[in-house]
């Protein structure tokens, strides 16, 4: 397996707070890379550097043999890197069509408006919006705009996509559904670099994990390696969610 | 009771070039939530593009509305650079305030290089009569642009994909520049759209009118009326609530002083804000 993404000793401070210590991590092709760790551990910190959203302090990110690293977002986004975010980001103003439409044009195929059309209609029916893709983005339900945000990221024909708590506020049926669609996307050949708090998904989603505490790497290994690291369960230590399966036999 | 019918529908041709001035202005609070107060002075370019491309070069009159488009994109772009990049995102009183001060600094080169006296620049087109009653060429002509170029504007926003950008940036500018949109240069281009439609429209109404280095304030509160009845923020709405206005006018005419207009708009304008905040023509949010 090739390196798809290459993050290499990133650091950022915001003030007195050391958000991201020296981390260092590596998705590879075709592999779902899962991102956890407690409250404040830097996990979102890590999707903005990546992102480019702002530039690290120090360390290097090389996507598929090119660095990134301090973006801007929207080059970063064109090289083949798109994300869903953790709070719905819609371009409430547009239709649900028309958010993919932008999605397609601007990503990594920076397509025209007529083939990116195309391609959005294709991925809002895979994604499961089909039955209303004139939809004003602002008028979705939660789970909708959820998809929606997918929806809009994988128009861009990435090569990673970044999953920043996909399955967050949503109810159970809605979350088997989404982690459907996840492997759906997985099985088309994109690489995903998730953040999830809901383990028993995150567990069975992801092909490794990396554990991430106080901003940098804690534990890194196969679900059923880092289930069974004690490092993590003192760090997590209270989430019963995570000593349920960690302390469910092999 | 003709007499009436001619002053609306002589009304409507010049309220669709306040209309079109009005675009200008609510194109850029939509996008990027500045209100441009060197909306006037722009206005006040416009004409004065039309007045040296005629009077000092011989150009034919209509040739400077292609020439000032162009011109008020690229000084639209400038000025973005200048005075407004560095407040995008900042309280909106530090934009007014630097666009007020671009306004100042334009209307006082303005002053200098034309004085305060009035110009007029003389351009030829055959009236149209009916019933005993004059259209004029330039009226007529001028609307007739105004909607031409509002529609080549509606084209733009709605089916290329420099419009799905500008839209985009205009809902999410995050979520916009994280999709692949290079969203600073797409704020540089909608201010020089917005630009470029205020500087065609002074343009126009230099074509119909007499002017001054200073008579953009008047057309810069006209467009504040436009933008309020159309829904600020919204570029159809700016065409509909000019032609409004330009219907008022009309209608408003024949009937008082000229001097009492003014009032009669502005009493207008306040009672939108209180019964109508979003606008009589108020669709969604471009």
């Amino acid at each position: 397996m090739s390196a798809l993404l290459e993050v290499n000793n990133i650091s950022k401070r915001f003030g007195g707070l050391q958000a991201v210590d020296r981390l260092s991590l590596t998705v590879n092709e075709g592999e779902i890379l899962g991102l956890i760790g407690p409250n404040g551990a830097g996990k979102s910190t890590v999707f903005n550097l990546i992102n480019g959203v702002y530039p690290p302090d120090g360390g290097s990110i090389v996507f598929v043999g090119q660095d990134i690293t301090g973006g801007p977002p929207y080059r970063v986004a064109r090289q083949g890197i798109a994300r869903a975010h953790q709070i719905v980001q819609p371009l409430g103003g547009l239709s649900v069509l028309d958010n993919c439409t932008v999605g397609a044009c601007f990503g990594r195929q920076g397509l025209g408006l007529v083939p990116a059309r195309e391609v959005a209609r294709e991925v809002v029916d895979m994604i499961g919006l089909g039955d209303r893709p004139d939809m004003l983005a602002a008028s979705l339900t939660t789970a909708g705009k959820k998809r929606l945000e997918l929806a809009r990221a994988l128009s861009a024909r990435p090569r990673l996509l970044l999953l920043d708590e996909v399955l967050a506020g949503l109810n159970p049926t809605e979350t088997e559904g989404m982690i459907e669609t996840v492997h759906k996307i997985r099985d088309s050949g994109v690489a995903i670099l998730m953040i999830e708090h809901i383990m028993r998904a995150v567990m069975s989603l992801s092909d490794r994990i990396v554990v991430l505490n106080l901003g940098s790497k804690l534990a890194e290994g196969s679900p059923q390696q880092v289930a069974d690291n004690p490092e993590v369960i003192t760090a997590y230590l209270g989430d019963s969610k995570l000593l349920s399966v960690a302390e469910k036999p092999a | 009771m003709i007499g009436i019918l001619a002053s609306v529908i002589d009304g409507i041709l010049i309220g669709a070039v306040y209309g079109l001035a009005a675009m200008g202005l609510t194109l850029i609070w939509g996008v990027m939530n500045v209100i441009n107060l060197a909306h006037g002075a722009i206005v006040v370019v416009g004409m004065f593009v039309l007045y040296m491309l005629v009077s000092a070069l011989g150009l034919p009159a209509y040739g400077a509305v292609p020439v000032m488009i162009v011109l008020g994109f690229v000084i639209g772009i400038g000025l973005y650079w200048i005075g407004v990049h560095r407040m995008i995102g900042r309280p909106e009183l530090m934009s007014l305030l630097s666009t007020f001060a671009l306004n100042m600094v334009l209307i006082g080169l303005g002053t200098a290089w034309w004085t305060t006296s009035p110009y007029n620049v003389q351009v030829n087109m055959p009236s149209v009569s009916w019933r005993g009653y004059t259209f004029t060429g330039t009226h007529i002509t001028a609307a007739a642009l105004a909607v031409v170029i509002a529609g080549l504007l509606y084209l733009l926003l709605y089916h290329t994909r420099i419009g799905k950008a500008v839209r985009a940036v205009a809902t999410n500018r995050e979520a916009a520049e994280l999709c692949g949109i290079p969203t600073t240069q797409v704020l540089a281009m909608a201010f020089g759209l917005g630009v470029a439609l205020a500087g065609v429209s002074g343009t126009l109404i230099a074509t119909m009118f007499p002017f001054t280095v200073l008579s953009g304030e008047a057309y810069q509160l006209k467009s504040f009326v436009v933008t309020v009845l159309g829904g600020l923020g919204n570029p159809a709405g700016a065409l509909m609530g000019g032609i409004a206005l330009g219907l008022i006018e009309g209608l408003a005419t024949p009937f008082m002083p000229v001097s009492w207009i003014p009032i009669v708009e502005f009493g207008l304008f306040v009672f939108c804000l209180i019964a109508f905040p979003r606008g009589i023509f108020s669709f969604t949010k471009a």
